[in-house]
């Protein structure tokens, strides 16, 4: 299993030069959209913090990221990391607070601050351009001074070394005496609490986490879209996050991005045939709440009799 | 400030707080009883919204609308426990929540395609279709009804709670379910009644301000964001709670959105930061 697992990169690395244009424009979404559900699955499966709000920092990575390439024409990675960054800043405040509390009442927290981000990309038209959102974004080069990436191979592997990256970072993350801590606050925080620990410094500095890595991703949509949209932010796409971790599998890293290639194929098929997708996508979400808890990879281990965390 | 601009103030403040306890009263109750908080609610008062206009355009009468829509709305929320909820009680509490999220997905998109994307317009009813004069100020009296029904329902809810014999299953079932079973409470009923009873009354909210905000396609996640601030902020699980938190949160939205209308939304936030920082569990709600 580890040997074959290896050779997805490999794969990822060679698909461009298979892929049609319209497919390898799929997959980068898959990518990027997966690198948005893994680092929601830290908060969900990892520390058990479900949060309803988590495009919002999606969101604030996509509008800071083309903000950068519009008005200063920075280099694509430095927009990226800077989305990640300042998201991982906004992000800060909130986990402060909704941290505070629990289950129900975090997932409803995480929820109206993200809509009050929302209102904010909305209504603060000089900066965000309002409904309108800020369209034309540029990709810029590698590095001051380098050629645009305006091949969509080339914006493909960027995406695909970034997305490598945060999973690799993230396997490190989980498997660090840090992420061990927060499984231990996933299964009995008090216990936790009680053998000297706070609780409270690992649920915030995970959410911050958390938030950074979503504003990686909105820092590469931003780009690779053209535009950043209070869309960006909305609650829907907080759900469909939630949806990934879900379909795909709660608790382990490659069950997110598998949850998102399940979810965009499936919008995919089923967009051409009616504009209501939204209702079937949500009827299999629903299925799979009540039937699959484990998502595709839980089940697939369950058969398989594999056990493991990452 | 003058009177008349306090005045109308303060009756917009409460017409707001009105809708908002009808929708985070059930919402509130559905926590108490079942341990879950319902994501589709504000879907359900959409759902009221659209149905009360069809009930009214079919009908020609408001009244009947009023007596039609919220039994139906409340018939399908009791379908959605009976099916699904019914069968996940035993997992993480967030899994329900997670099965309402996709319900209210289901429900929104279904509503686009029965009633289509623009939205629809109710009239009030002829009797109030004017308005009244009060302290100096105008007001349309369609509000002032609105508020006097939900001050009405909130009264019902709590003599209910506290003095029929179903109101005391409903409590003991609240207080603790296994003991109310094995008491003789028929604990699956109760569940499916109070859930399908706290959906219908959030239609009746939504039939409610149809004439007043018309049924558009996104009011049921607006009002759910409110309301999950209005719990925040009064407890779930509690009536008191919900009626002080949709005052808050009334009185926050009229207010704010008079002297600081670009920041609206955030003096909300801040209420609600604030309440957290000292009392996590909500002003009426119970610790954990």
């Amino acid at each position: 299993m580890r040997r074959l697992a290896l050779l997805v990169p490999v794969a990822l690395f060679a698909l461009p030069w298979v892929l049609a244009r319209h497919q390898l424009s799929i997959l980068t979404d898959l990518l990027i959209f997966g690198l948005f559900a893994l680092s929601l699955d830290l908060l969900m499966g990892y520390t058990g913090l479900v949060s309803f709000g988590h495009a919002g920092y999606f969101g604030v990575g996509a509008y800071t990221s083309a903000l950068l390439l519009l008005n200063f024409g920075v280099p694509v990675p430095v927009a990226v990391v800077a989305g990640g960054v300042v998201a991982a800043v906004i992000a800060w405040p909130v986990g402060y607070i909704s941290t505070r509390a629990r289950d129900i009442y975090f997932a409803m927290l995480t929820l109206a601050f993200a809509q009050l981000l929302y209102t904010v990309a909305y209504k603060w038209r000089d900066l965000t351009g309002g409904s309108d959102g800020i369209a034309g974004v540029p990709k810029t080069g590698l590095w001051w001074g380098a050629p645009g990436l305006a091949s969509p191979t080339a914006f493909y592997l960027v995406v695909l070394v970034t997305f490598l990256m945060s999973f690799l970072l993230c396997r490190v993350l989980v498997r660090s005496p840090f992420g061990r801590a927060l499984l231990a606050i996933r299964e009995n925080e008090r216990k936790f609490a009680t053998l000297g620990q706070d609780p409270a410094r690992f649920k915030i500095a995970v959410f911050v986490i958390a938030g950074f890595f979503a504003g990686l991703a909105g820092g590469l949509f931003a780009p690779f879209r053209g535009f950043a949209s209070p869309e960006t932010m909305f609650w829907v796409l907080s759900g469909q996050g939630l949806m990934m971790v879900i379909v795909g599998g709660i608790g382990t890293l490659v069950g997110p991005p598998v949850g998102a290639i399940v979810f965009i194929l499936l919008q995919e098929i089923l967009s051409s045939y009616t504009e209501h997708w939204m209702i079937f996508t949500g009827l299999v979400f629903l299925l799979m709440v009540l039937f699959l808890p484990g998502g595709i990879v839980g089940a697939t281990r369950a058969w398989l009799g594999v056990k493991g965390t990452a | 400030m003058p009177l008349s601009l306090l005045v109308e103030h303060l009756l917009n403040a409460a017409v707001l707080s009105g809708l908002l306890f009808l929708v985070s009263v059930g919402l509130s109750l559905i926590f108490g009883i079942l341990r879950v908080v319902n994501f589709a609610h504000g879907v359900f008062y959409m759902l009221g919204a659209y149905l009360g206009v069809t009930a009214v355009v079919w009908s020609g009468n408001f009244w009947v609308s009023l007596v039609v829509a919220p039994p139906l709305v409340g018939a399908l929320g009791a379908g959605l426990e009976l099916l699904t909820l019914r069968h996940i009680y035993r997992r993480p509490p967030i899994y329900q929540l997670l099965l309402t999220f996709g319900a209210a997905l289901i429900m929104e998109e279904s509503i686009k395609v029965l009633w289509g994307p623009t939205a629809r317009a109710a009239e009030p009813p002829p009797v109030l279709s004017g308005s009244v004069g009060l302290l100096g100020a105008t007001y349309p009296s369609y509000r002032l009804f609105l508020i006097a029904m939900s001050v009405a329902v909130g009264v019902a809810l709590l003599l209910f709670l506290a003095r029929t014999r179903a109101g005391l299953v409903l409590r003991a079932v609240a207080q603790n379910s296994e003991m109310a079973g094995c008491l003789g409470a028929d604990v699956r009923l109760v569940r499916t009644l109070a859930f399908g009873g706290a959906c219908a009354l959030a239609g009746f909210g939504g039939v409610m301000a149809a004439p007043m905000t018309t049924a558009y396609l996104g009011m049921g996640i607006g009002v759910i964001v409110d309301c999950f601030v209005v719990v925040v902020i009064g407890g779930l699980g509690s009536i008191g709670g919900s009626m002080i938190g949709s005052l808050i949160v009334g009185a926050a939205q009229t207010w704010g959105g008079y002297y600081l209308p670009e920041t609206a939304m955030a003096i909300m936030y801040v209420v609600m930061g604030a309440v957290l920082l000292f009392r996590p569990w909500g002003l009426f709600g119970q610790e954990e």
